[in-house]
């Protein structure tokens, strides 16, 4: 099992290099598909320094932002720790019963969107949701801090179980033995051991977490928590001078970016001597007692992160339905949000092979490396920010494709193509470039032989990185939002609008539609990041 | 691989049959500041009426006021549909001159001074209350800030309306007074909401004694059931304490639909359009002869400011200001 693309913003740090030369032609390819990733940074860094910040944002206000914006980095983080490690420890090192169903379905909550998990906690709570209708009591609906912590922490706690749960496997069962033999007690060695070795796994697990939270636009603006992201979309949507919205986006890529390079660095200079022959683990043995409270651990996130979410949408929409609401023309917005996932995947997977071949080359360390960096760098970016500062772009620069479905796409391929880029790499480095030189050697010319042999040899990559793309571009919502054209409203778009105005029946209608089909690129991906 | 490239084929025809949606004519372009779930079924109608076929980009008004400044002439947009004057205002060198036959339906109070947009519907500033509060209605807003309601106001300082109230204060006794009396509120300890509903929610369960809100807020908690323990108070001094903010509808001058867009304006004050309005979102219709909703006053029987609502687009980003120098965000 890796932590595939799935979850981490930053490819696995065991790059092996192949040696299949990466012509000029491919350097070429690599530049100009990397180009628009460097539009956003440039455009808001132009932007404000040309024009200023308009009517400066109080420094008070300022000053909450980032408080609010830090505390809860930080109490999700944690709490997504915790609860991912935990996930992470029962189903890949004890012998519980079932480890194998727990350790899949501790990974799917990850599919569901944040502003989905607050929709379903909205729709729990408060004056006619399902607390209320089922068991007659009003739980007040959270809004503000706890109601954004609760959504993210538990739809980000995957993450966290999908970093940790490697890192677990990566340790070398000898140290841990030796200190049982020694006379540990379980948590001791735990603690004292175990924890240790994991640190690099959870720094970097904890970094990614906090990344996903500073960028999270769609909880906490349904929860109304103020953090950065909804106060960009604030001043954006609520003042008629856009450079504040501007300035406020630059302090948040910056922001994103040092926390990008903070975990880059991480992962660099993680590594623990393991010893050279690999043995079979022997798992932890738990009592029945033990074995029960981990049942119901599993079972109450799996309730918390899976089953509320899927409960809450199912009531909503059968009660709106009972009662006669329309749920509306749910056809289009299908169609639109599937025709530009699979459009945005089709072009991402082309526009990785470049990348892909030119940073898995063995030569050229540092220009690969710029490229890498680069693709990486507009994939951690808060999308809230990339829509702020490509429709200035667009405004000056690009008129005719502003508010185009040509631009909308060569945005999702540029923000998402880390994804497809990443499983192709690892695909590729599989692939004996002896079969390469051979195609070339009998007569075929590099398009030929990319098209007949690398190509179909690197299929499983391009299969996992298009069903990637299809599954982050179908969930996103704030670039979508500013970036769309006119009437093209999509699934997220739909439960975006609907939740903001209180139409729960139609929200519910458009996210389960969202889940279902999401399903099949579901099974692609898990497949692929969950097989041993 | 054969198969891979007749994925890769049904994509694009897929994509490419999303993106075939200009036909050679091209639709009316609405840019609305008001909800989808709102204007949707009202754009339904016009549809099936008129033959006339619409794209909608919805966001909030001062978002699309925004949006048409920062694309200029090259807008594509016909329409602006906007859910307070302000925005209108602030586009309003950009719209035409609407046909007096429509400017004519809508009292001169509720339209651009230059008839460059007009009212389609009225939403009201209101003091709402927990029906057994032991303090003394207001008769004006500087009751409002009486020391009798500390801790017990419910207000949304980041709310467009509350910013357009703010706004219209300004008009009515200069930036100075505005921050005095914004001032005054936030030392009175008020209590911050994210938004109208949840005010109204806390005045009927008497968690707060009242709150500053929009009209129709209580009308649709009623229309679901509750609500039976708050009451909407229209201040009677006639300033902004029952401020009139209308929504409205203008056309872009750079159309190139005009008979359709003017189409538009005429159908959303059509005595249908009117009805809508009135007992879909309670708000006031702006045309004779259709009545409010039940249980409301009529219109002309509220003591409304009387102020320029061309001049609120002037001084909103002023009113943002004020507001957090107050200290009330």
């Amino acid at each position: 099992m890796t932590a595939g693309p799935l979850t981490t913003p930053v490819r696995p740090a065991a790059a092996t290099r192949r040696t299949y030369r990466a012509g000029w032609g491919w350097w070429v390819a690599a530049a100009v598909v990397i180009l628009p990733a460097l539009v956003p940074p440039i455009s808001l860094a132009w932007q404000v320094a040309t024009r200023g910040i308009g009517p400066s944002i109080p420094f008070p206000r300022l000053l909450e932002l980032f408080g609010g914006t830090l505390v809860l980095t930080l109490a999700v983080t944690v709490t997504a720790l915790a609860i991912g490690t935990g996930t992470a420890w029962l189903t890949t090192r004890t012998n519980l019963p079932a480890r194998r169903f727990w350790m899949i379905v501790a990974a799917l909550p990850l599919v569901i969107p944040s502003y989905m998990a607050a929709l379903s906690i909205i729709g729990a709570t408060g004056r006619g949701g399902l607390a209320e209708t089922l068991l007659g009591v009003r739980i007040p609906t959270p809004y503000g801090f706890v109601g954004a912590w609760l959504a993210l922490s538990v739809f980000l706690a995957p993450m966290a179980h999908l970093i940790v749960g490697p890192g677990l496997r990566a340790i070398d069962p000898a140290t841990e033995e030796a200190a049982t033999g020694l006379g540990a007690s379980g948590l001791r060695v735990f603690f004292t051991v175990t924890l240790p070795q994991l640190r690099p796994a959870l720094v970097s697990a904890g970094l990614i977490v906090g990344l996903y939270t500073i960028s999270d636009f769609g909880a906490v603006s349904l929860m109304r928590f103020d953090t950065f992201t909804r106060a960009i979309f604030t001043l954006y949507a609520g003042q008629i001078d856009r450079q504040p919205a501007a300035a406020l986006s630059l302090l948040l890529m910056i922001l994103a970016l040092v926390i990008l390079l903070l975990e880059r660095r991480t992962r660099t200079r993680a590594g623990y001597q393991t010893s050279s022959t690999k043995r079979e683990r022997r798992p932890i043995v738990m009592t029945a007692r033990q074995q029960g409270g981990a049942h119901l651990f599993l079972g109450s996130y799996a309730l918390l992160g899976l089953v509320m979410p899927v409960a809450v949408l199912t009531f909503w929409l059968t009660r709106g339905l009972g009662a006669g609401n329309e749920i509306g023309r749910l056809w289009d917005e299908i169609g639109r949000s599937v025709g530009v996932s699979v459009g945005a995947a089709v072009l991402a997977v082309i526009a990785s092979f470049p990348v892909a071949m030119v940073t898995t080359w063995r030569r050229r360390r540092h220009l690969s490396a710029a490229v890498e960096t680069t693709v990486w760098s507009i994939y951690s970016l808060p999308h809230i920010t990339v829509g702020v500062a490509v429709i200035a772009f667009a405004l000056q620069l690009a008129r005719p494709l502003y508010q185009t479905l040509t631009l909308l796409l060569l945005v999702y391929v540029a923000m998402f193509m880390a994804q497809s880029a990443s499983t192709i790499q690892d695909s590729l480095i599989r692939v004996s470039p002896d079969l390469e030189d051979a195609s070339r050697g009998l007569g075929r010319n590099a398009l030929q032989t990319l098209a007949r042999v690398t190509a179909p040899l690197t299929r499983p990559g391009i299969l996992a990185g298009a069903a990637l793309v299809f599954l982050s571009v179908m969930k996103e919502l704030p670039a979508t939002l500013l970036l769309r054209p006119t009437g093209f409203e999509t699934l997220a778009i739909r439960i975006w609008s609907s939740t903001a105005e209180g139409f729960y029946t139609r929200a519910s209608a458009a996210s389960l539609a969202l889940l279902l089909v999401s399903i099949v690129p579901l099974l692609v991906t898990t497949h692929r990041d969950l097989s041993p | 691989m054969k198969r891979l490239i007749a994925a890769l084929l049904a994509g694009m025809m897929i994509i490419s049959a999303c993106a075939d949606t200009d036909d050679a004519e091209g639709p009316l372009v609405i840019y609305s500041g008001r909800g989808e779930e709102l204007v949707q079924p009202l754009i339904d109608e016009f549809e099936i009426e008129t033959g006339i076929d619409v794209d909608v980009r919805y966001g909030e008004s001062t978002e699309m006021a925004a949006t048409l400044i920062q694309e200029g002439d090259g807008t594509e947009a016909d329409v602006f549909y906007a859910q307070d004057p302000a925005s209108l205002g602030a586009v309003a060198d950009m719209m035409t001159q609407l046909d007096s036959s429509v400017l004519d339906l809508v009292d001169a109070r509720f339209a651009d001074r230059d008839g460059r947009w007009v009212g389609t519907s009225g939403r009201i500033r209101t003091f709402i209350y927990h029906t057994d509060t032991p303090n003394e209605l207001p008769q004006t807003i500087d009751d409002v800030i009486d020391p009798a309601w500390a801790g017990q106001l419910g207000v949304a300082p980041t709310n467009g309306s509350f910013l357009a109230f703010v706004s219209a204060m300004i008009l009515e006794r200069g930036e100075a007074g505005t921050l005095e009396w914004l001032q005054a509120l936030a030392a009175n300890d008020p209590q911050d909401f994210s938004g109208n509903s949840p005010i109204v929610d806390a005045a009927d369960s008497g968690e707060i004694q009242a709150g500053l809100v929009n009209h129709y807020y209580l009308l649709r908690l009623r229309a679901e059931g509750e609500g039976e323990n708050a009451e909407n108070w229209f201040i009677p001094a006639g300033d902004v304490g029952s401020l009139v903010m209308p929504a409205g509808v203008g056309v872009l001058s750079g159309t190139d639909k005009p008979d359709a867009a003017q189409r538009f304006v005429e159908f959303l004050l059509s005595v249908s359009s009117q009805e809508y309005f009135a007992n879909e979102t309670f708000e006031f219709p702006l045309i004779d002869g259709v009545p409010a909703a039940e249980g409301l006053p009529a219109l002309d029987e509220i003591a409304a400011p009387d102020i320029d609502l061309s001049q609120l687009a002037d001084v909103l980003d002023d009113a943002t200001r004020l507001v957090s120098e107050a200290g009330l965000i």
